[in-house]
């Protein structure tokens, strides 16, 4: 209603166009500007397509396509095809996975990995994130936060690093224990899978405790006093009452972990070892080898995305969160 | 209330926090002393001090022209991000409009592809529609991956805001998009702040689509990653690359 009076008015000039202050006032009242997206703005249709349109685009082109692009050169037999190749279609790329441990055990490692990482991450940092939300005093809550949150301002790279000092054979740890007399030759710790879960599990603890936070800190606190009321002893008031209550925490930070772990790229580089080549590696190496390999690169890509897809919305399922919420 | 919980083991959920916090610092705090030690290699016990790397930091060519391209590419990412998560976010949140939910889902699906797949797919895509690997082909990636976080930060905002503001606005005559320039894009303020707090810190800390997307002028992580590996081992990346020589 309002629309049409408007442009009624406009068309006649019975009523003169507002006014405003500033820039956004002169641009306003320039007669380039009502014969453009001043008269878009009046009408519905136009309106939407101008809010419709670049987003879908967005969306399709850049969300989707690239997907989608990954899963048809997984079909094919050579990227980029021969000229006169035509649509060769082939199931080979998958088959060889399946078909070569070279490629099946690094997946099967890669999973596990980040199965172990995830829920490491999730009892390492359970306790923090409930002492934060639960026991600090509300005002110093922030603080508290903010302390923890101060590594993760430093980088991935940098943060790998450190974690490469602290355990090298000549690194804080063996340094320090050969130099209280508890060895005598260094531990070797480095490029194995303790440090590089140690690693991982130093880059993404953010990402469990952030959910977890938010999620113990929305918990009542008179529910757990109720619960203590009725002889509920500390263990019992976390299984039944601070556990349940925090599930969604915990669903939004396991998947948040697990995803970004099963395709960690950079860490392993740095902190694994020959023992200890996942499943990134081997599409890395896939990928820039030599260019004839994209398809079998793309296939391995695909399976990775699928299983982990699946196996996070299958926790999902089984946890019964009700969905990843991501800050 | 404090009778209640003084069964709790509070105390151990203290130590849990001062250890997990000693955990996350103490691996800085040492790097941060290995950078003034006068030797030129990592390792420890420290004996001498110096201030010669910073020196030789702030002179080096190389670092200063990857940081200023990490820091052109973030900004541009989150021009483009903000810009583009804004935009969805208004869609999503219009009333009447048919699949919001899945509008809204597959614009969040990059949050959830893991970041190789993410760089890889991406790697694929701008070699089908021609953009050659670089400057573009980086800021596209980045983009692509905080335009989720745009637009939850936004939506939360956007759900938040009194319908009556925009109506307000347009009783006092303005059309709709004065009303957006004037009453939506300020009452959006803090979200997008933090959009494009979270859009530069991603972007310039960004190392996996970088590694695939990335020509030859190395960002700052790819120099940073260089020199590590340089200086911690020889095990050799899937393919050399001549910017790290």
């Amino acid at each position: 209603m309002v629309d049409t009076t408007t442009m009624q008015a406009r068309s006649t000039g019975s009523l003169r166009v507002p006014r405003y202050a500033g820039w956004i006032g002169k641009a306003v009242g320039s007669g380039l500007y009502r014969h453009t997206i001043g008269r878009l703005a009046d009408s519905r249709r136009a309106r939407l397509a101008l809010l419709a349109g670049v987003p879908l685009f967005w969306i399709a082109a850049l969300h989707i396509g690239p997907i989608f692009q990954m899963g048809r050169i997984s079909f094919m037999a050579d990227y980029p095809q021969a000229p006169d190749g035509g649509s060769a279609y082939t199931l080979a790329n998958y088959e060889l996975f399946f078909s070569d441990q070279l490629y099946f055990m690094p997946f099967i490692r890669s999973l596990i990995f980040a199965a172990v990482v995830t829920i490491s991450t999730l009892v390492i940092v359970y306790p923090v994130a409930y002492y934060v939300a639960k026991i600090v005093q509300p005002k110093n809550r922030m603080r508290a936060l903010l302390l923890l949150l101060i590594p993760f301002w430093a980088g991935e790279l940098i943060r790998t690093f450190s974690v490469i000092m602290l355990l090298a054979n000549r690194g804080a740890v063996n340094v320090a224990l050969r130099e209280l007399g508890f060895i005598d030759r260094p531990i070797p710790m480095l490029y194995t899978s303790f440090s590089l879960s140690f690693g991982v599990i130093y880059l993404l603890a953010l990402y469990m405790l952030l959910p977890l936070y938010s999620a113990i800190e929305k918990i009542p606190t008179p529910l757990i006093h109720a619960a203590a009321d009725l002889g509920a002893g500390p263990f019992q008031r976390f299984r039944r009452v601070i556990l349940p209550l925090s599930k969604d925490g915990i669903v939004s930070g396991c998947s948040l972990v697990y995803l970004t772990s099963v395709g960690v790229f950079a860490a392993p580089l740095l902190l694994g070892g020959p023992n200890t080549v996942i499943f990134p590696e081997v599409i890395a190496t896939l990928f820039h080898s030599s260019n004839d390999k994209w398809p079998e690169g793309a296939a391995f890509a695909m399976l990775l995305l699928a299983v982990s897809l699946s196996t996070v919305g299958l926790f999902m399922r089984v946890i019964g969160g009700r969905s990843v919420r991501l800050m | 209330m404090r009778p209640y919980f003084a069964d709790l083991p509070k105390t151990a959920l203290g130590a849990a926090y001062w250890l997990f916090a000693v955990y996350l610092l103490l691996p800085l705090a040492l790097m941060t002393a290995m950078s003034f030690k006068d030797a030129s290699f990592v390792a420890f016990p420290i004996t001498d001090w110096t201030l010669n790397w910073y020196a030789q930091v702030l002179n080096d060519k190389q670092f200063i022209e990857a940081s200023l391209y990490s820091i052109g590419i973030a900004l541009a990412t989150t021009a483009t991000a903000t810009v583009i998560g804004v935009w969805i976010a208004l869609l999503v949140s219009t009333e009447g409009i048919w699949g919001k939910a899945i509008i809204f889902a597959l614009a969040c699906l990059p949050a959830v592809v893991p970041g190789l797949i993410n760089a890889i797919s991406m790697r694929i895509f701008i070699r089908t529609v021609d953009i050659p690997t670089g400057t573009a082909a980086i800021i596209l990636s980045h983009a692509v991956h905080a335009v989720p976080f745009v637009v939850i930060m936004v939506l939360t905002r956007l759900r938040s805001m009194p319908a009556n503001l925009v109506d307000a606005a347009r009783d006092l005559g303005a059309d709709r998009f004065v009303a957006f320039l004037r009453v939506t894009i300020p009452y959006l303020m803090p979200a997008l702040l933090g959009g494009m707090i979270f859009c530069v810190l991603t972007s310039i800390d960004d190392f996996v689509r970088t590694f695939f997307l990335g020509g030859y002028k190395p960002t700052l992580p790819m120099l940073i990653f260089a020199k590590v590996q340089g200086a911690c081992r020889r095990k050799s990346t899937p393919w050399p690359r001549s910017c790290w020589s």
